[in-house]
């Protein structure tokens, strides 16, 4: 049983952005990138969980961006995937989501695959879109915001789990499949150091972005995203916070409540 | 010239950096204040592979070079500088092993510091004298097939947690540096103690106390090298392991920096952030560009070391100089932080405490000085 999952290099959270020139993006110069992102990399813990608790085949991890994402496919092969693949894009390519996904399917259509498998979304855009749509484009069932997987290879279904309001569900499907995952089963492992000097030495293959495009061509509305972003902005600063003077709790109590009456109006 | 850093490297420096601010830094605060030597954090270390890494692959460890092993140091002294002398430790005592060791000696006794989590301890200082090593009062004495040891170090790090020593002791005194012979010793021999835990002044998650030798009787085979080779064997040992000194001692420094900066830009007075005031702004420029030459002198070294150069002299100046620099780095930051760079509960005070040992172990400032002024000289005469 052969397991893929996409995984996506993000600006790290502590990174301060700065709005890109047109207006339509952040400006990448400057910005600190993590290794993955966070519900990436718990897939990969959970795919390799499973290929060591249920001998599976082998698991590969596919990416789409620049080639600085090359830095996220080496974390997941020292984490333990076996291959990688980046789909290499030019520095300021704009993609959206449907299209990710269709270069995604794309390829993965030329690698055996038993089970892709995605973070619910990536912590940069939070589209969370590519799951669903690479189901739909590779003629899969997709499941998603799911919290851990067991496959049963002879029934040749999954065990899944995923929270409802107030419980977590059980449920079942057929694979194979797209699975998009909420959380694993355990904490994403940290690479030991011999094992990133190992995962230099798996085999990485990159696709330039042509290529890639080349085999989504068949596809309707080829090559082409399906949004457009029209503008970029911050959010709004935050007004500064308004300290509460006064010399005993009772005095401070009467002047908070006073201000909420009289300047947020909010009693 | 080429100042970049491979991919390899940087993926070890992201993941020393990771672990450093998960699983140290969290930690270094309560265990500078208690004096804890956070052991769980020690075998997280060795899990991952952050110990023992000047072992060479073929004995399990990660035998990585000079310029990794001070990218690494640099960013666990980030999180705390005391956890890092512990880490460290084990590559000090086992690098004699690594250049005097027979392959027997090296399979049996490096070995288990790459299958199981296991300290060692350098033991080279007596109570009587650091600097000045052909002193030494320790004392072996050939019996038959085995050597009798009698004496006392101080200052050893890691010694009440550790179960290997390599110690250096001298076959005869009045030889001076040519009786000193070095020995690969197990804690559970007979006769082998360590004392209390010193009470520090910083790098308090490490461990220091005296070991005692009373009738300690150790096969021959556990020599390293011949009689009278033990100088060399120390002198060879530090001139590798001073430049991740340097490194540690920018990484304390470089935390300082840090810490700093983004207090300034935070603290107001006179009504504007104290990185405003040109006085406070110009004091960040000199600590930035001190940090930056010491780990400048520290990579070179780090470069020069693995190309298989001799590096006393250029280990010697960036162990000296980035020492002396975090002390000054340090003390600027308290003196940013004002007030509360004197107190507990902001975490600058350490880094000084922590500074000054650097500028003390492996080789007292003074000794550097010395060794800098010999190696120059030598170029004028
Ligand atoms: C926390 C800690 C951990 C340590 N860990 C270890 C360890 O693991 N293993 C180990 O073997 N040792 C260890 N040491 C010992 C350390 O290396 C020695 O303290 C150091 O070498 C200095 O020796 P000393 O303390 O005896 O000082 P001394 O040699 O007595 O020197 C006192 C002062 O005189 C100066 N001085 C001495 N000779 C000269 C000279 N010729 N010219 C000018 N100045 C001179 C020195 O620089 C120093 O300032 C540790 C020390 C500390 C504090």
């Amino acid at each position: 049983m052969d397991v893929i999952v996409c995984v996506k290099q993000i600006p790290d959270p502590e990174t301060k952005l700065r709005v890109a020139a047109s207006g339509k993006s952040y400006d990448p110069d400057g910005v600190k990138f993590t290794i993955v992102n966070t519900y990436d990399e718990a897939t990969v813990e959970e795919a390799l969980r499973m290929k060591e608790e249920f001998g599976f085949g082998a698991v590969r991890t596919v990416t789409v961006g620049p080639a600085r994402s090359e830095e996220a496919l080496r974390h997941t092969l020292a984490m333990g995937a076996d291959e990688a693949v980046l789909v290499e894009t030019p520095p300021n390519a704009v993609l959206d989501p449907l299209l990710v996904a269709r270069i995604l399917s794309a390829v993965i259509k030329d690698m055996p695959h038993d089970l892709v498998m995605v973070g619910k979304h990536a912590q940069d855009d939070e589209a969370g879109q590519v799951g669903s749509a690479l189901g739909e484009y590779l003629g899969l069932p997709s499941y998603a915001f799911v919290t851990g997987l067991t496959p049963d290879s002879g029934a040749h279904v999954l065990k899944m789990a995923r929270y409802v309001e107030g419980g977590e569900e059980a449920f079942g499907g057929p694979f194979p499949a797209v699975v998009s995952l909420l959380k694993g089963v355990k904490d994403p492992r940290t690479p030991t150091l011999p094992n990133i000097l190992k995962a230099r030495k798996k085999p990485l293959k990159k696709i330039p972005l042509p290529e890639a495009l080349a085999k989504v061509g068949a596809l309707p509305g080829a090559g082409n995203p399906t949004s457009e972003t029209l503008a970029f902005t911050l959010p709004p600063p935050r007004a500064g916070a308004k300290m509460i003077e006064g010399q005993t709790p009772e005095e401070q109590v009467e002047k908070l409540l006073k201000s909420l009456k009289e300047e947020a109006k909010v009693l | 010239m080429d100042f970049s850093i491979t991919a390899d490297q940087k993926e070890l420096q992201t993941a020393a950096r990771r672990f450093a601010k998960e699983t140290m830094a969290p930690r270094a605060a309560e265990a500078d204040k208690k004096g804890i030597f956070p052991e769980e954090v020690y075998r997280e270390a060795w899990k991952m592979g952050l110990m023992n890494l000047n072992v060479p692959a073929e004995f399990g460890g990660s035998g990585l070079g000079m310029i990794e092993q001070v990218l690494i140091t640099e960013e666990l002294a980030h999180a705390c500088g005391g956890m890092t002398t512990s880490i460290l430790a084990n590559c000090l005592a086992l690098q004699p092993i690594n250049l005097a060791g027979t392959p027997e000696q090296k399979a049996k006794f490096l070995a288990p510091f790459c299958a199981d989590y296991n300290l060692a301890s350098f033991a080279l200082t007596e109570p009587g004298g650091g600097s000045d090593v052909a002193s030494m009062k320790t004392t072996a004495r050939k019996e038959g097939d085995h050597y009798i040891l009698d004496g006392e170090k101080a200052f050893i790090t890691n010694a009440p947690h550790a179960s290997l020593f390599t110690v250096f002791a001298t076959v005869d005194r009045s030889l001076r540096h040519k009786g000193i012979t070095a020995f690969i010793v197990p804690r559970d021999t007979p006769g082998l103690t360590t004392g209390k835990e010193e009470d520090k002044m910083g790098q308090r998650a490490s461990a220091t106390s005296t070991v005692n030798f009373e009738g300690v009787k150790i096969p021959v085979a556990n020599r390293l090298g011949q009689e009278g080779e033990g100088f060399r064997v120390a002198m060879t040992t530090l001139d590798s392991t001073r430049t991740p000194i340097g490194a540690l001692a920018v990484g304390i420094a470089q935390a300082a920096l840090d810490h700093a900066a983004a207090y300034s830009l935070q603290r107001t007075a006179f009504g504007k952030p104290i990185a405003e005031h040109q006085a406070i702004a110009l004091k960040l420029a000199n600590m930035a560009q001190l940090v930056d030459a010491a780990r400048l002198l520290t990579m070179r070294s780090a470069w020069l070391f693995d190309e298989g150069k001799s590096v006393t002299l250029e280990s010697s100046i960036a162990k000296c100089f980035a020492s002396d620099m975090a002390m000054e780095v340090t003390n600027e930051a308290i003196q940013i932080f004002g007030g509360n760079g004197y107190m507990r509960e902001y975490p600058v005070e350490k880094l000084l405490r922590d500074a000054k040992l650097t500028q003390i172990y492996e080789g007292a400032n003074e000794i550097q000085r010395l060794v800098i002024a010999r190696e120059l000289l030598k170029r004028y005469s």
